[in-house]
């Protein structure tokens, strides 16, 4: 027989019979805080949950749902909800029905069988995603929607709490949390072994240990169990009881006075003195993992039988009629109303409308946008302060690490609500000497020397925008990201997916990248590939070439992420920061004069940059070179020997913008063009070029032909060190021949 | 025969016009003993009785509208109708009400004995008659066709803070019911709202006589004089869901006895009423087979269409859809104050 139906009748028979587990703890209802109504209506989450998994099972088997992962034998979450405010935000695990039905209670007016039964089948109109996924989440209820299969949500719980002690200092323009607000952040205790999480208690460790504000309550729902991989016995408690500034306390979520009198402890402390908390309770997996999944297959009968006999729920039935508030056949009476009344809702519910179409779903991967930004420009009397020293160097042409530190200077300058944070990038101005000087111009909590952990990073920066802050975290080096591509690709960029739009997370990432780097190499320093980017659905990537452009795109990605909530990497060619010059020593033509920040830059205008609109150099028609970043520079030199030697008039597009590309603009710059060369610096495979190529070949038109294509890549390779460093990558001289290999296979007479 | 899961609503003060005038003899000869009971409550009050009002010649407005006589007469024939549910046929599976209708909810769920519902009432009742201030006036936010009309809540929303900039007007959005919006105000407020809203359907923005500006901090000094004089002690758990002017769900065996008291005769007199919502909770939460109106009156009926239209229940996307629905064999509203559908739910 199925084990859900095992426990239910279970549930059934052993009220019935008055055979109840004796009790856990010893707490009495008086001991515990809670009253007898309030007791009962944690009791009544718990039912509702119980029976809302067990109608997702019978929606399954209907065809009218699709998910059936559950909370039944974790109810006990319910009392540590009920110990909480309604806007101390949680990130919850996904077996926390019965914690956000409690919070539910918090708010008049919600609707959590509803809403709950409308996400099991996936209909459209389920508040939360949209009918997306089967998320736990709800705006008004300040549960920001995630599947938290991988407790990848740690991070970012991380830096919803970290917010609320910032937001003390400098309060951003749309703050969510209030200054006493506290994060919830529940998960698996074997999630609890991933390195993301993992990461997650280090950084919180390590903020709390320097007394840095972290009023953030992890709590460890251990049913001592990761799908068929049982946890060491005390092996949560032996990891986390003694980490340095973390308070490790325990409740038995079998035992809900148990739960609620030590939850409400945690809420009292964690207020208080805002030190993070790690809330250690223990609970039963009841039905196995997921729907599909037979538990005896890898434990016992004994060990499933001995979880069921531990059911919270007839432990809580036990606690309630032993205090004298029901008898059996009233909680007998209570379960069987709930369960028809959810089987009711449930059959309603089925008949929704679903998502049906490709724009349906994709919908909300874009952010809605708001309304346009208040230009609130800074007088220069203010900004010669600000820049102090490099006031009069601002009237000089400087080189692309100099301009983007200012105009990062003058973007915080006029929009308090954004925070810098990244290894390195405080006082020492990061490897690059990028930031330098911002630390000195701005408080110290505005630019965030972080850790070295770029999962804490992101986290962070996921955490800030979820309090109204505007996060521009940078990662050292292109490489360092990948191992906290998931924050991006799977927290992050899927934020607005899984809300309908309701929740979004605007941030600029800035990642020094690319190759070139002169005498160094090394593939961590000069990694060249952006595939884990592009494929991000909704991510823009940016990648200036040269100064004024990365000043004028970084204003417009400013704009983008707080009037359009976009996220935003922008990747910095490490190679270009210092160069100076183009095709001789000492020409300064790779120098560039630092645009005034008002008004004639302001995206749209003349002189601005706004997103998908490309740079173009020359008008030459014999051939366009389209190609970004370190291969634009290159194709630049190319572009003067074709001309100055081969006498080949071409032009040179810099894309500028990777993704999303604006194809209509592309081809219009094109067309004219019988040959298009693509130059593209990264490798080869998943590169850019293929895109383009692509692109080209399916729509480009010259006089009503195909114009001919070519591209140049680097190699499928890792940067070596030293002079090598470069060859695998494309050069001038490769790019000049490239060219003319295309133009000599035309008709063209050369 | 299965018993059908009903909703119940309860009606507001508006409710006893013209068209009811001898509802009571009309419907509840067989309720002697329990008109009897209000008519003695009435007379221990000095006021007239409920027989009496409803056994007048004639209707008048002066005195079947007035605070202290409109509510105990709604509350009788509610009440009395709630009565004559037939409950072999309906299972009620939770109650919801509109303004006073929140009062008479109480009585019908057992929130409140008769006596203390009755007492609660007719004091409120009597509160707000002694100190009529201000007034309400309702206004459509939809068509003809129950569609919501665009732009007419920011519409709603701009008037609003236009109104409270001027000097001396207070103005609060009392009711959000269904398809229409009544607003509370003093008398400035009122008339400024008045000179602001353009005429809707030849009658709107109508004033509603004899009514105070409930749903409205204005309220407050009757909010206070309730708490002092009607105790929490006199409020129990009920055996059935209510679900209040919040769409907060008062569960039988979690009800805060003291919280329903707080909320009753606090936020529930002096914040926005939103029926509406009241309504789509219950729907969702409880997904009733039949919602049944009580009566007097049947005015109440659109109000609750057009909340369920807001949301699409059960496919209902207009005025035209309702009426389908309503003559099916299934219609989903059984009105008590109609009398072909009062005949669906009482016993024969």
């Amino acid at each position: 027989m199925d084990r859900a139906e095992v426990v239910h009748l279970n549930f059934l028979e052993k009220l019935s019979t008055n055979d109840l587990p004796k009790r856990l703890s010893t707490v009495s209802l008086a001991q515990s805080g809670l009253s007898k109504s309030k007791l009962m209506e944690i009791f009544e989450s718990q039912i509702l949950s119980r029976q809302l998994d067990r109608t997702s099972r019978k929606m399954q088997a209907r065809g009218e749902g699709f998910y059936t992962i559950g909370s039944s034998g974790h109810e006990g979450n319910a009392a540590i909800s009920a110990a909480f405010r309604v806007d101390d935000m949680a990130f919850l695990h996904y077996r926390d029905a019965a914690f956000f039905i409690q919070r539910s209670k918090l708010l008049s007016g919600q609707t959590p069988t509803w809403d709950m039964l409308l996400s099991f089948s996936a209909s459209a109109d389920d508040p939360i995603s949209g009918g997306r996924h089967k998320v736990l989440g709800s705006k008004a209820l300040f549960i920001p929607p995630q599947t938290s299969t991988i407790a990848s949500h740690l991070p970012k719980a991380v830096g919803a709490a970290y917010s609320i002690g910032l937001s003390r200092r400098h309060r951003p323009d749309n703050m969510q949390m209030r200054h006493d607000s506290v994060v919830l952040a529940s998960f698996g205790d074997a999630s609890a072994n991933h390195s993301t999480s993992q990461g997650a208690f280090n950084s919180a460790c390590w903020s709390a240990y320097q007394n840095i504000p972290m009023p953030l309550v992890f709590i460890c729902e251990d049913n001592g169990i990761g799908i068929s991989t049982k946890t060491p016995g005390g092996w949560i408690e032996a990891g986390f009881s003694q980490r340095p500034a973390l308070n490790y306390m325990r409740c038995n979520g079998l035992d809900i006075l148990d739960t609620y009198k030590v939850a409400r402890e945690a809420e009292y402390q964690v207020r208080k003195h805002r030190k993070p908390i790690f809330l250690h309770m223990n609970c039963v997996r009841l039905y196995g993992h997921a729907g599909s999944d037979v538990q005896t297959a890898y434990i016992s009968r004994q060990e499933v039988e001995a979880a069921e006999a531990n059911d919270p729920l007839l432990h809580s039935a036990n606690i309630v009629i032993s205090e004298g508030i029901l008898t059996a056949d009233e909680v007998l009476n209570l379960y069987q109303k709930i369960g028809e009344r959810v089987e009711r809702v449930a059959i309603e519910a089925a008949l929704r409308p679903k998502l049906v179409s490709a724009a349906q779903v994709m919908a909300a991967i874009i952010p809605p946008k708001l309304a346009p930004m208040k230009k609130c420009g800074i007088e220069d009397a203010q900004r010669e302060k600000l820049f102090a020293s490099d006031w009069k160097a601002l009237q000089k042409p400087a080189h692309t690490a100099r301009l983007i530190s200012w105009a990062i200077t003058d973007l915080m300058a006029e929009h308090q609500n954004i925070i810098l944070a990244g290894e390195d990038i405080g006082p020492k101005g990061g490897v690059y000497n990028v930031t330098g000087k911002v630390h000195a111009r701005f408080v110290s909590d505005r630019v965030i020397n972080t850790l070295l952990d770029e999962q804490s990073i992101l986290g962070l920066a996921i955490g800030l925008a979820h309090n109204g802050f505007l996060p521009i975290p940078e990662i050292q080096f292109l490489a360092y990201l990948h191992n906290a591509d998931d924050q991006l690709r799977g927290e992050a960029a899927t934020l607005s997916f899984f809300s309908d739009g309701q929740y979004t997370n605007p941030m600029i990432i800035r990642i020094a990248g690319l190759g070139y780097q002169k005498g160094f190499g090394g593939h961590f320093h000069n990694d060249n590939s952006i595939a884990v980017l592009r494929d991000i659905p909704g991510l823009i990537i940016a990648c200036p070439s040269n100064g004024a452009d990365a000043v004028l795109m970084l204003r417009e990605c400013v704009r983008l992420a707080l009037e359009e909530q976009r996220i935003i990497v922008i990747i910095e060619p490490i190679a270009l920061y210092m160069t100076r010059d183009l095709h001789a020593a000492e020409d300064g033509l790779w120098l560039a004069q630092y645009p005034h920040p008002q008004p004639a830059t302001d995206p749209g205008e003349a002189g601005g940059i706004s997103l998908g609109q490309i740079g173009q150099y020359q008008q030459g028609t014999d051939l366009a070179i389209v190609s970004y970043g370190n291969g634009y520079y290159l194709s630049r030199q190319a572009e003067k020997i074709l001309a100055d030697t081969h006498n080949i008039n071409i032009r040179v597009i810099d894309l500028r913008w990777l993704a999303p590309i604006n194809e209509e603009l592309l081809l219009s710059a094109v067309n004219e063009c019988e040959n298009i060369l693509v130059v593209d610096e990264c490798r080869e495979t998943g590169s850019q070029s293929e895109a383009l190529i692509s692109l080209f070949a399916q729509k480009a038109e010259h006089r009503g032909k195909k114009p001919k294509l070519a591209s140049i890549t680097a190699l499928d390779s890792f940067i070596p060190l030293g002079k090598a460093a470069t060859v695998t990558l494309p050069s001038c001289d490769s790019i000049v021949a490239a060219a003319l290999a295309l133009l000599n296979s035309s008709d063209r007479e050369l | 025969m299965q018993q059908k899961k009903a909703l119940v609503v309860c009606p507001g003060r508006g409710t006893y016009n013209k068209n009811e005038l001898g509802y009571l003899q009309r419907w509840h000869s067989d309720k002697g003993p329990l008109l009897a009971q209000i008519d003695a409550y009435r007379e221990s009050c000095s006021q007239p009785t409920i027989s009496e009002l409803d056994a007048a010649d004639k209707y008048s407005m002066s005195k079947h509208t007035r605070g202290d006589n409109a509510s105990a007469l709604v509350y009788a024939c509610a009440y009395a109708d709630f009565l004559s549910i037939d409950l072999s046929k309906f299972e009620v599976q939770a109650i919801t009400g509109n303004s006073l209708g929140w009062y008479v909810a109480l009585g019908c769920a057992s929130a409140l004995s008769e006596q203390n519902a009755l007492h609660v009432i007719n004091t409120m009742g009597t509160f707000m008659h002694q100190h009529l201030q201000g007034g309400q006036i309702i206004y459509p936010l939809v068509d003809q066709e129950w569609r919501e009309i665009a732009g007419r809540k920011e519409m709603i929303q701009q008037v609003l803070a236009q109104v409270n900039q001027q000097a001396d007007c207070a103005l609060y959005i009392s009711i959000n019911l269904g398809g229409f919006v009544v607003f509370a105000g003093n008398d400035a407020a009122l008339k400024a709202l008045t000179s602001l809203l353009p005429i809707e359907q030849e009658r709107f923005p109508m004033r509603l006589f004899n009514h105070s500006a409930f749903h409205s901090p204005l309220l407050q000094s009757i909010s206070e004089m309730g708490r002092d004089i009607l105790p929490s002690s006199i409020f129990q758990q009920a055996p059935v869901p209510m679900i209040d002017g919040r769409g907060h769900i008062w569960q039988p065996l979690s009800t805060d006895v003291r919280a329903l008291w707080d909320y009753t005769l606090g936020e529930q007199v002096v914040e926005t009423y939103d029926f509406s919502k009241a309504i789509q909770v219950a729907v969702k939460e409880f997904a009733p087979d039949q919602i049944i109106i009580l009566g007097p009156g049947t005015t109440l009926g659109g109000a609750v269409a057009q909340s369920l239209i807001a949301i699409n229940w059960q496919g209902l996307s207009c005025k035209q859809d309702f009426i389908r629905r309503q003559q099916s064999a299934e219609p989903l509203i059984l009105s008590m104050g109609m009398e072909e559908q009062r005949a669906l739910v009482v016993s024969n």
